[in-house]
């Protein structure tokens, strides 16, 4: 008897907690969902569609990872219908952090910058942007002299409905800015997310796991285009064991511990400064490579620690 | 990291990083298998399968899919090689892909059906479905499949494929997405499937080969290729395609554009899976019809 009751006051406590999950679900839908106008000119919206981290795939098929991989919490898609018009579709994102909607955002940097939220592109009648914690896209089936304004308006509503905005990762305040290609940074925790920027390697080598947070970010120098990975670990033990399995996989034959000069004649330098892990590749130079870790180690120092 | 990774450096090594294009090329893995018969993979094109508004002409696919299976097969006529496929007494699953932006088309679906019709089958005994195989009793008694669905770059593995389309045969198919779906041919071990796949067609009637915004879709990144690709090896078949998706990349975006995540899971279902085979030169292509454009 005693243990059927306690069997019951879990059941309750479970249905309970579901219950309540499921109300928080909805509050931050209807949060969401308010942002997004009623109607686009003379496209009216149709009923809102919500998926969560386990539901996405629903509607986005195994490229729902991709939002997973920058921890999405929420997703409310509304579509809008005019007949004889392409349809527009608006997805708005709640990443939990500015962090994430910054990172999801430059997933796809390619378009012109429409000026929306704290940063945004355009293409082929695709409009994304951040802004705060949320991501938006608003794309329509196919691009016409109607459609293009109509998206471009609908993502300035939305954007203007969001009342707050947020910060960039701190990880791209330890960018040097001489040399920096402007709009082409990238903030991700996967290395599958790393790969698709640029191929690093086959495995996880350093040592991602979708726990560490990582900037991606080029330079023009003067014998071409190098990149600077800086990856920002949970603690200092797991930047350590990343930093070991970077050098045994991708510089086992380093003359100096951490600087390589690679087949295609460029240099690669990786260094470790407390949970941060730095490394510089297609370095024109090995004195370039060696300055720019240099510098980022600076920048740490004068902004301070990643996690508090 | 126990087994040795490919790294960029391996890539350097063999001229540049430019062969990722797409892929991680198979022969940068040591141990390559002996050489072994080549198969045959068909591709037929024909100007009239899509209509004047650009929907698939049923008509024309019918005659498109029994020209490509009689080459397969190596009969000179449809109704023998539809008998070489499947036998009367098959209980036959068509696995289709409903994706609504992009599916693999009613014209298709019914021109399958009914050349497996035509080879005996009653309807009875054959059903077309996707997201509700694991539900469907003709699925589930299966004796033989077939599969059918559009090619198209996908954002997270690569590449939809034929091998890709058997997810929906496991109950949660996220679990087949690590390492952005590397392993998805072992899905094709599974007893629901296991040996029962006689025929893959990867629809090319209108591929998509880039993909853009949240669903990986943009109309503009369509195009009207008018084909299908035909073959008893899903890995042949997928590699073929993807030859097809990175030529017309580069032809749109005037430079090799690789794939931005690499369709690794097609050479790993040659190298790791031994599902079937993924290299030219072990691939019998055969083109027929409408050769304009094709790219490859």
């Amino acid at each position: 008897m005693k243990r059927a009751s306690v069997l019951v006051a879990l059941a309750i406590l479970f249905a309970g907690g579901a219950g309540l999950l499921t109300a928080q679900k909805n509050a931050g839908a209807a949060r969401l969902a308010s942002f997004i106008p009623r109607t686009a000119g003379p496209w009216l919206s149709e009923a809102d569609r919500v998926y969560d981290a386990a539901t996405i795939f629903q509607y986005l098929d195994g490229a729902g990872e991709v939002y997973r991989s920058y921890n999405m919490k929420l997703l409310v898609s509304r579509r809008f219908h005019k007949d004889g018009r392409p349809d527009i579709v608006v997805d708005l994102f709640d990443m939990g952090s500015s962090d994430d909607a910054f990172g999801v955002f430059t997933h796809d940097l390619d378009g012109e910058d429409a000026g929306t939220g704290q940063g945004s592109n355009y293409k082929a009648g695709l409009l994304s942007f951040w802004k705060g914690r949320y991501f938006v896209s608003v794309q329509t089936e196919e691009e016409t002299k109607d459609t293009k304004p109509a998206v471009l308006d609908l993502g300035r509503k939305i954007a203007a409905a969001i009342p707050e905005s947020g910060p960039a990762p701190k990880l791209v305040s330890y960018l040097p800015p001489e040399g920096l290609v402007g709009g082409r940074v990238c903030y991700f925790h996967n290395y599958s997310i790393l790969n698709y920027h640029f191929f690093v390697a086959d495995t996880d080598i350093l040592l991602l796991g979708g726990k560490a947070s990582a900037v991606l970010a080029s330079y023009k120098t003067a014998g071409g285009e190098s990149r600077l990975l800086v990856v920002a670990y949970p603690d200092e033990a797991q930047a350590v064991r990343a930093y070991e399995s970077f050098g045994r996989n991708y510089m086992p034959d380093a003359k100096k511990p951490g600087l390589v000069r690679t087949e295609d004649k460029t240099w690669t330098a990786s260094a470790r400064a407390g949970d941060v892990v730095i490394v510089v590749f297609n370095a024109g130079s090995d004195e370039f490579a060696m300055t720019q870790l240099a510098a980022v180690q600076e920048l740490m120092a004068a902004a301070g620690p990643v996690r508090k | 990291m126990s087994a040795k990774s490919i790294t960029r450096r391996d890539f350097l090594k063999t001229a540049s990083v430019a062969p990722l294009a797409g892929a991680l090329v198979p022969g940068l893995r040591s141990g390559q298998a002996a050489p072994e018969p080549r198969v045959r993979v068909v591709l037929v094109r024909d100007p009239a399968a899509l209509d004047a508004s650009g929907r698939p002409d049923g008509e024309a696919i019918g005659r498109m899919l029994d020209e490509a299976v009689a080459a397969l097969v190596g009969e000179k006529d449809a109704a023998g090689a539809w008998k070489r496929i499947v036998r009367p007494d098959d209980v036959v699953g068509i696995k289709t892909n409903v994706w609504d932006k992009l599916p693999t088309t009613a014209a298709v679906e019914q021109a399958i059906k009914r050349a497996v019709m035509s080879a005996g089958v009653p309807e009875a005994r054959l059903a077309i479905d996707d997201r509700g195989v694991l539900r469907n009793p003709i699925f589930q008694n299966a004796t033989a499949l077939i599969n059918a669905r559009p090619a198209r770059t996908h954002h997270w593995a690569g590449m939809g494929s034929c091998i890709k389309n058997y997810i929906q045969f496991v109950p949660r198919p996220s679990d087949y997405h690590g390492d952005t779906c590397a392993d998805l041919a072992s899905i094709w071990s599974l007893p629901s499937v296991k040996g029962k796949t006689r025929l893959n067609i990867l629809v090319m009637l209108t591929p998509l080969f880039h993909g853009i915004g949240p669903s990986s879709y943009s109309q503009e990144f369509t195009w009207p290729y008018r084909g299908l690709i035909v073959s008893r090896d899903p890995v042949a078949a997928d590699a073929t395609g993807l030859r097809v998706l990175l030529a017309k990349r580069r032809e749109h975006f005037g430079e090799d554009r690789p794939l931005p995540m690499t369709p690794h899971h097609i050479f790993l279902a040659d190298t790791r899976h031994h599902l079937g085979v993924s290299t030219e030169d072990r691939i019998e292509f055969v083109k027929l019809g409408w050769r304009e454009g094709a790219l490859i």
